[in-house]
Formats: structure tokens, sequence, C-alpha cells
């Protein structure tokens, strides 16, 4: 009894002692603040702020240039002056014109662009410092209108839904194949997801570098690496559970996961396709879409391949594979084409990157228990190689 | 953010984009009073820089803020031996070069370029210089004097004075600036200004102007951001500058822009006799001058109509970043 009780003083005052750091933190933070940075002044001077704008997005609409900027660093930051290819113009501004910390205003300036050609618009603040962004063509940025909505939703479709429908009809083929060649295939599709993630991981870093260093940095990767990667693992439990296949998932329940990762996969490339088009660096030719379609196909093999085995699949099901797989490509055309932001991308990109490599994962340990010959098999390894070279090569197309 | 330098921006589409606007302005019937300009604000507004005079142009300041530099001290007669005393002080001070853009300027009296110093030849010129600026500074005269008065030998630290002393020679328009190292930093924080010096023999009657041409490297990147005449972008293009039809007006003219090999005055409309250096009375009949850094002349100009005419740099890009204004002739 006595120790019960000795516990739960003890359960409590943890509690309790925790709080003591907190406490002298706070009081260490208002002594120092109290004494008004007069510790900085010890080491001389700080610099003075960089005055450098975060310029967003440039949208070229008739005669009308909008570009969106933000303040990326602590102090404030006034818009003073704007340029288009090195001469002054006449602006206004759609929001404060001087920006706290992380705020955002659009600068609306009357202008007869030249489609197709080169353009560059500079930000001056009020203390002269110019930030300049060059865009390499100048090009409609699409409206939100009913036929834009509509374009990216068929841009879309085609880059991610079709080719993973396509690539799930290899599912009959797959049923009649041996156990060794069906493992090869598992093992291919953990193959094409690690290689998703590991470019989806690249792609996340690359742009959170490019944000303004109080947005940016690779925690914020880490972060929705590890999001996605347990929101997965949970995902993972619950469909095991249900289709009492002990702790890891197996079949229907597998390839869902698989479905689910790639889907969040398309999600950063639909919003990548759509933003680069938006912002005119992306030329939406035929042979770019075929190219994604190419590489895109193979999706749909990773997510048959879990189906090969066990009761039949009804075609309903297979359709809602290939939309969970698929369709996220749609949505994320649509944020890239209308709210771009390199914020989301990094989000998103780093979400797909967590996804694909739990579901690495999961297909590893569903091949370590049905594969004959276990992980090592060579079977497995080749799979697993080709899934990458598949990737990468057909990767080629669109680069 | 990558930063671009202008080298690479204008290799770009900047030269086509760059002519669109001023064609439209050389159009006869724009602007060409006062009043359809204020009419056709709105239509102007989108029209990007064919809008740009009076209400529409972004600059600084009020209508008679830079009357002291645009207009020089009257002439003296001839009178040798005669002393003309000048005070000049070196103070840092911010200022705006463009609406809300602070530059923070190392000036003689307060303004850049610095006030214009004005003799008649063989005047004694007696330049009384206290530096109260951050900075070693000095003022070197351009004509002919000691070397001890160059401006070059003599640096007066912060806190001290100098005086400059010697006989206003030749006739002509010159310039001064600070002559301290480093060099292109002294003169490009603006440490610079007009100086004219008469000829015996009078020059005709005539409204006299100053134009100084400058830049503004307000990022310092070694590029200029900002052109200007007499230190304010697009100053002339808001608060045309007004003369009378049928009488001269001479421009006694300077090139003080720094980064840049040289800059340029051109002028719509009209034809003037350029005198290079006011030296002598050889002159060119032209529409485009260009000067150096450190050239200056004398232009004389006899307006055949009335209306609005432009004046700009002839490099698109100088014009467009802030050197272009109006002469608003009447009768």
């Amino acid at each position: 009894m006595s120790s019960r009780a000795e516990a739960a003083t003890l359960g409590r005052s943890w509690r309790l002692w925790a709080f003591v750091p907190l406490v002298l933190l706070t009081a260490t933070v208002a002594l120092f603040t109290a004494a008004g940075g007069s510790v900085t002044s010890l080491l001389g001077e700080s610099p003075p702020p960089l005055d450098e704008f975060d310029i967003r997005r440039v949208e070229f609409h008739p005669g009308e240039i909008r570009i969106r900027v933000t303040n990326p660093q602590r102090d404030d930051l006034t818009i003073a002056s704007v340029t288009v290819d090195d001469a002054i113009v006449p602006f206004d501004v759609h929001g404060p014109t001087t920006l706290g910390r992380l705020r955002s205003s659009e600068i609306v300036v009357q202008y007869d662009w030249v489609p197709d050609e080169p353009i560059s618009v500079g930000v001056t603040s009020s203390s002269g410092i110019e930030t300049t962004k060059e865009v390499a063509a100048a090009v409609r940025t699409p409206e939100a209108s009913a036929k834009s909505f509509f374009g990216y939703a068929l841009i879309g479709t085609l880059v991610g839904i079709v080719p993973v429908a396509l690539g799930l009809l290899w599912l009959p083929s797959l049923r009649r194949a041996a156990p060794e060649w069906l493992a090869a295939f598992m093992a291919l599709t953990a193959g094409l997801l690690s290689f998703l993630a590991v470019e989806a991981l690249s792609e996340a870093l690359e742009l959170q570098a490019a944000l303004p260093s109080a947005l940016g940095g690779a925690g914020l990767v880490l972060l929705g690496v590890s999001l996605s990667f347990l929101f997965l693992t949970a995902v993972s439990r619950r469909l095991g559970e249900g289709g009492g296949g002990g702790s890891s998932a197996g079949g229907l329940a597998l390839a869902t996961l698989v479905a689910i990762g790639i889907g969040l996969h398309n999600l950063g490339e639909g919003l990548a396709i759509g933003s680069s088009f938006a912002l005119g660096e992306l030329a939406l030719g035929t042979f770019f879409i075929v190219g994604f379609m190419i590489h895109n196909v193979t999706e749909g093999l990773g997510i048959a391949s879990p189906l090969a085995e066990g009761r039949a699949v009804r075609w309903q099901r297979l359709a809602v594979l290939a939309l969970v797989a698929g369709g996220p490509a749609i949505l994320g055309a649509w944020l890239g084409g209308f709210v771009t932001s390199d914020l989301l991308g990094v989000v998103f990109f780093a979400a797909a990157a967590g996804a694909a490599f739990e579901v690495v994962v999961e297909v590893g340990r569903y091949v370590a228990r049905r594969a004959p010959g276990g992980l090592a098999s060579p079977h497995v390894l080749g799979g697993f190689l080709a899934g990458i070279v598949v990737m990468y090569v057909t990767g080629l197309l669109v680069a | 953010m990558a930063k671009f330098t202008r080298k690479q921006m204008l290799a770009g589409a900047a030269p086509i984009v760059a002519a669109a606007p001023f064609a439209r302005l050389s159009l006869p019937g724009h602007g060409d009073s006062h009043l359809s300009a204020t009419h056709e604000g709105h239509e102007h507004a989108r029209l990007g820089h064919a809008a740009m005079i009076r209400d529409h142009v972004p600059a600084t300041g009020g209508p008679h803020d830079l009357d002291k530099l645009l207009y020089p001290p009257k002439a003296l007669p001839h009178k040798p031996g005669r002393v003309r005393e000048y005070e000049l002080v070196a103070v840092d001070k911010t200022i705006e070069v463009a609406p809300g853009v602070q530059f923070n300027a190392w000036t003689y009296n307060g303004t850049v370029p610095g006030p214009v110093i004005r003799a008649t030849e063989d005047d004694l010129l007696r330049v009384k210089f206290h530096n109260g600026g951050s900075h070693p500074h000095t003022i070197h005269f351009h004509g002919i004097h000691p070397s001890k008065m160059d401006g070059v030998f003599e640096v007066v630290p912060p806190g001290d004075s100098f005086t400059y002393e010697f006989p206003a020679r030749p006739a002509g328009m010159h310039l001064y600036h600070c002559h301290a190292t480093p060099l292109k930093k002294h003169i490009h924080k603006g440490l610079y200004g007009a100086f004219i010096i008469d000829p015996a023999k009078p020059r005709p009657p005539a409204q006299e102007l100053v134009m100084v041409m400058n830049g503004y490297d307000t990022d310092g990147d070694g590029e200029n951001n900002f052109y200007t005449v007499n230190g304010r972008s697009f100053y002339y293009a808001r608060y045309p500058i007004e003369v009378k039809r049928g009488q001269t007006v001479r421009i006694y003219l300077a090139n003080l822009t720094e980064f840049d090999l040289i800059n340029s005055l051109h002028l719509h409309g009209e034809f003037f006799r350029y005198y290079p250096t006011g030296t002598g009375d050889q002159f060119e009949y032209t529409d485009t001058v260009v000067q150096a850094q450190g050239q200056r002349g004398i232009i004389e100009i006899d307006f055949s109509n009335p209306g609005d005419f432009m004046f700009h740099a002839h490099q698109s890009e100088f014009a467009e970043l802030g050197w272009m204004g109006f002469f608003h002739v009447t009768d």
C-alpha cells in the first residue's frame, strides 16, 4: 500500500519537478531581455538586416504583372520601388506596403509584357536593396476558370489515374505467375517505391533550401517524413488487424498502403507539374505527358503485385485503388496551378517520402514472410534492383 | 534567391521592352498641354511609362525642392581680384532618392549633388571646407590652380577644416568632387557638384539651369539602381522645368555618374548648341550629347515650339531608372 502511495506521490512530483527548468528559463530570458541586449553589445554591433524580399510568385495577366512578395526577415520590410526588366514602373500594392515578419502582399503592375520572352522583376526596399527574380519566359498565367480547372484535372488524370489503372491490368497475369516470380514483382514494387522515396526526399530538401530561412530547414522535411511514416504505420496496423494478418499487412491491405504511398507521391508530382506550368517554367508537351504515363504505369504494377495472392478482388476495388494512387495528381495540379507555394511543395514531398519509406518497410516484411527463399533470394534481389532501374530509366523520359 | 546582374538582365528582353514606351511618348498630341495630361490621367496610367509625366510620376519631394541646384547663382561682371567666398560642409545624410528609397549619402551641405559654385574669371575663389562627416574628405576642383589647392594631398580628417583659395580660371563649365580614397566610394556616395566659371566677356542673357547627371547604387553591388539629374529620380518628369519660348535656355551639364562609363542627354523635338567644357565658341548643333564621367559642357536651346518636351539619357536603361524629365515651354 505504502509503496503504491509513494509511487503516486512520485508520479505527481516528477511533473512538478519538470517545471523547474522551464521556470528558470523564463526567469533567465526575462533577465536577459531586461538587460536590453547589453551582453551582445560586448561583441560589437549587429549587422543591418538583409532587407531582401522573398518573391514567391510572378503572374502574367493581360496587360498586368502580379508579384507576390513575402518578408522573410525579423525586421519590417517596406516596398518602395518596383522594376520590370530594369525599368522603374508605377505599381499598386494589394496588402500592406510595409510587411511584418512573414507577411505577404501582392504588387500589381500595369505592363505590356512580351509573351515567351525572358523578363525580370525587381522589388526595392526602402533601404535601397533590390531583390530581383528572373522569369525564363513570360507566359500568361492560367486564370482560375472552369476551363483551366478542367485542364489541370485532365493533366492530373493523364499522368496519375490512367497509368496507374493501366498498370493494375497486370493483375490477371500476376495471378498466374509462379510464387518466386510473384516475390520478384513484390520486390520490384519495393524497389520503385524506394526510388520514389529518395526522389521525393531530394525534391523536398531542394525546395526547402530555396525557402527563406525563417520557414525552411531540413527539420521541416524530417517532420513531414516522420508524420506520414508514422501515420501510415498506424494505418497499416489497423488494416492488418482487420485482415487478420497479424502485425503486418498483406494482400488488399498492403495494396491499399502502396496506393496511399503512391498517391501522396503523385500529389507532390501534380503540384510540381501544375506550378511549373502556371509559372511558365514548363512546357507541357506531348512527350512530357507520355513520359509521365510510362513512368507511372509501373506504379500500377506495384499496387497489383500484393493482390496477386489470395481472394479475387472486384474491379470496383481496383478502381478505388487507382483513384487513391492516381487521383491526388489532380488535386496537386490544382493546388500547384492556382495557389502554388514552395512551402506546400516541401510538405507534400516530405510526406510522400515518409509514406513511400513506410510502404517499403511493409512490402519488405511481406516479402520476407511469403517469398520462397526469403529476402535474399535471387528473384527478390533482382526484382528490387529492377524496380529502381525501371524508375530511373523511365524517369529519363521526363527529365 | 539568386541575384542576377544588370548585364544578364539586359541580355534578355530589355531593349525591346524599353523602347516601346518612349516610342509612344514621342507621338504628337500626347501630353501637349497640362490639361490633356490631367484629363487622360487614368488612360495614361495603363500605358506604363507613357504616362510618366506630372502626377503619375513616382518622384519624391515637392515642386521647388531642387531649385537651389537647378538655378545657379547670378553671374557677376568681370572684376579681377574680387573675392568669391563659399562655405562647404561635408555631412553624412540619409537622402530620399526615389519615393520611399533611402540612400545613406555623404554630401556637401546636405544635398547630392552639392551646391553650385560660381565665380567669374580672375575672381579669387575662397572655399572654406569643414569636414562634419565620419570619414576623411577633400574638395578637388577641376581648373587651373596650385598643386597644394588640388584636394589630393591635404586630406581633411573628420572635424577638421581647410580653406581652398585660388584664382578662378579658365572660364567654362567645371566640377568639383571629393578626392579621398577609395575614390569610387567617395564619389558615388554623393560628394560632387557643379563649378561654373564665367568668362570675362559675359555670355548672352539666358534662362540658366544646372544639371548634374548621377546615379545611386543603393544595394552596394557596384551597379546603379537609380539615375537622376540633380539627385532625385524622375523629379523633372513630375515637376517639368518651366521655360519660355523665345528665351535661350542655357544648361550647364556635367556627368558625375559612377560605375557606368558614360551618360548622355537627349532632347525631344528640338536641337541645341553644345559647347564642350564651355571653354570656347565652337559648338555642335545636335539633340544628343554623350559625356564620360567628369566630362561637362554647356547647352543652349532656343525652343521653336511650346509644349512638353522630354529630355532623358539616351541609354534607355538610365532613362527608365529615373533619368528622365520634361521642359514645359510656354509663350
